[in-house]
């Protein structure tokens, strides 16, 4: 067995550190984490040269601002000079959805440190000793591969469904969800909804199914208020959460008051910046920058993840001193119209005002005309109240006209991505 | 003999498989054994494109499981690479392969057509092919030859919800029941080592003890020509 003494005590004493306190163990570790990818990994090494930055200088987070980002372009390109010797012998490939994929390594130093984070989302959660989880499957993601340590560690029982997370599965889920009997399920939140929109009509509703869970925890989608009631709702949980993180190091849970996501402090150092590299206040998006706390595994340091971000402003009730970021989306679920990024969340949010349109798949739609200041938005099922929805949409996001497009009976399945070209779907014209 | 208070439940087709302390170091050691009989030397890199609740997946790594002390890299001192197989996810292997020079690429045979058209569609499928080997794994028998495939170095059974892994030796072209994991009476093959179904073998030939020297107590199981599609 690993040993994990060290770890979970310097994991559960950071969550009693005060702002200055964290931000000076912070500013250790990045120095810690620096200094081994200017030694250990060349690619940091000809980088930080160039630009002029010494690891061994850096005494501040200001300081470490000035290092230069990297996005995942540089790191295909660098390819073996970006390895790490102690990167670990387990890898994970990212989703691709920004071209190339990536593989990311882990190794049991690095994942140590990255269960005690999740095991504080999982008890935030509602988690108890003596449940049984309903888990993703640990292949999907290396957050994921630490979810059944966490829960075995919190005294669980860990359930997996056979499949992966497409819709063609739910069913498989379901048999598991009624043999297993869960209290506490992670899953993503395009599947989940594909499970609800799926058992519409069907003879055993959802709610009976989920009779006996607790929590839900899920991934993969910024869940908008709205949203969460309607999950809440329809299967009859008592609470749904929202969990994040990326392949690169990010990691963040939702705690009961659902304010936004804290980020894990411990693990991962995260900025937003906007265009000029310059970091952003509260309450205002820019891009998320994430760096990973450990010196095993892959290296990620100032890495762009191109996801739209905002760290929450205030404090949150719960009493964390860890920030709340929301993940808004990416420019793969976003579109460019006139000069603003709609994200299909931001979308969601206007559309779901109307609470006849809650839990309906929205799809941003990709067109010339966009250009020219018109979103397009594609909406599941029969027209309802569009003249009030374009309104809302032009008034609230900015755009000089809203096109909604009602898709009646043809279903799209939930996804990650959001946004389609207007090429690759053949849309019904109202 | 039922699992005493199972912490690891694996739905899988036609059952479930409940893991125990200390069952599952057993499995992973007997996977990596599989390994070594199909030819896949110590400290290799090993892709595997599967779900995630197959053993296949689970048992590659201690990191993938709880109280699994010693997963199939840690065994074999390699490397491991999770590719799920779920279609969205096989489109992206041929872009992984591309980056990373792999030893053995585990594949479940019903995902193996659409790998080998993203393969061909990317111009990699010959330099997969050179540099790799292809393990196709199948259940109750071996996939007929299929020129649109990644021709495969090796096969391995599983049976799922028997918990059935049988590798195809690299001497004696047949598929190993491990002696001491696999009892056969007849056409039943009995797990020894996890309370699972008995498998009944519908096709393929069973010989008996003695049939190889790779693994002198094995039973074996060796298809015809034309079923084996090898």
């Amino acid at each position: 067995m690993r040993d994990t003494t060290s770890s979970c005590a310097r994991n559960d004493a950071i969550e009693t550190l005060s702002g200055a306190q964290l931000t000076a163990w912070q500013t250790d570790r990045l120095r810690e984490v620096a200094n081994h990818a200017y030694l250990e990994v060349p690619f940091y090494r000809e980088l930080w040269d160039r630009a002029g930055v010494e690891p061994g200088l850096l005494r501040s987070l200001e300081d470490f601002a000035r290092f230069p980002t990297i996005s995942k372009h540089d790191l295909v390109q660098a390819g073996r000079f970006w390895t790490n010797p102690h990167q670990g012998s387990v890898a994970f490939s990212t989703r691709g959805t920004s071209g190339a994929p990536l593989l990311v390594w882990l190794s049991a130093e690095e994942e140590e440190a990255y269960i005690q984070p999740t095991m504080r989302g999982f008890r935030w959660a509602g988690f108890r000793s003596g449940m049984t989880a309903l888990l993703m499957s640990p292949v999907w993601h290396r957050l994921a591969a630490c979810e059944a340590h966490a829960i075995a560690r919190l005294g669980g029982r860990c359930a997996f469904f056979w499949g992966s997370m497409g819709s063609e599965y739910t069913d498989s889920f379901l048999h598991t969800l009624s043999s297993a009997r869960p209290e506490f399920i992670t899953t993503t939140a395009p599947f989940l909804l594909s499970l609800v929109r799926g058992s519409t009509g069907a003879t055993i509703r959802p709610h009976d199914l989920f009779k006996g869970v607790r929590s839900v925890v899920v991934v993969g989608l910024p869940l908008t208020p709205r949203m969460r009631e309607f999950l809440r709702d329809r299967l009859e949980v008592e609470d749904v959460f929202e969990r994040g993180g990326t392949q690169e190091g990010a990691a963040i849970d939702e705690c009961r008051f659902h304010s936004a996501p804290h980020v894990h402090e411990d693990v991962c150092y995260l900025e937003v910046i906007d265009d000029a590299g310059i970091h952003v206040a509260p309450g205002v998006r820019g891009r998320l920058i994430v760096t990973k706390l450990t010196t095993t595994g892959s290296t990620f340091v100032r890495y762009d993840t191109e996801d739209i971000a905002a760290f929450a402003p205030g404090d949150c009730p719960c009493g964390s001193g860890f920030r709340r970021l929301r993940i808004y989306g990416r420019p793969e679920s976003s579109v460019l119209v006139g000069d603003r990024l709609i994200t299909a969340y931001d979308v969601r949010m206007c559309i779901e005002e109307d609470p006849a349109l809650v839990g309906r798949n929205v799809l941003l739609i990709r067109e010339a005309n966009a250009q020219a200041g018109v979103l397009t938005v594609a909406v599941e099922g029969e027209a309802h109240d569009s003249a009030n929805l374009q309104a809302r949409l032009r008034e609230q996001l900015g755009v000089a006209s809203a096109d909604i497009v009602w898709l009646g009976d043809l279903r799209v399945n939930w996804g990650f991505r959001q946004v389609l070209d207007g090429r690759e779907i053949r849309l019904p014209r109202n | 003999m039922a699992t005493e208070n199972p912490y690891l439940l694996f739905d899988v087709p036609g059952g479930r498989l409940a893991f125990g302390d200390g069952d599952l170091d057993i499995w992973a050691e007997h996977l990596a054994w599989c390994y070594r009989m199909m030819g896949i030397p110590d400290g290799a890199t090993i892709a595997v494109q599967d779900f995630g609740s197959s053993p296949i997946s689970f048992l590659g790594s201690s990191l993938l499981m709880p109280g699994l002390q010693r997963g199939v890299a840690e065994r074999i001192d390699g490397r491991f690479i999770c590719l799920d197989a779920s279609a969205e996810r096989v489109t992206l292997t041929p872009a992984l392969l591309a980056q990373l020079a792999v030893d053995a690429l585990i594949i479940r045979e019903d995902v193996l057509v659409l790998l080998s058209a993203q393969l061909h569609k990317k111009g990699l499928a010959e330099l997969a092919q050179r540099t790799m080997k292809t393990i196709v794994v199948f259940g109750d028998e071996p996939p007929a030859l299929n020129p649109v495939r990644l021709p495969p170095s090796r096969h391995l059974m599983h049976i799922e919800n028997a918990l059935l892994l049988a590798p195809q030796c690299v001497k004696c072209e047949c598929f190993h029941l491990r002696e001491g994991f696999y009892e056969v009476d007849g056409r039943m093959i009995r797990n020894l080592r996890l309370a699972a179904p008995t498998y009944d073998l519908p096709r393929g030939e069973l010989f008996s003890p003695s049939h190889c020297a790779a693994g002198i107590r094995d039973w074996c199981i060796g298809w015809s020509p034309r079923g084996q599609g090898i």
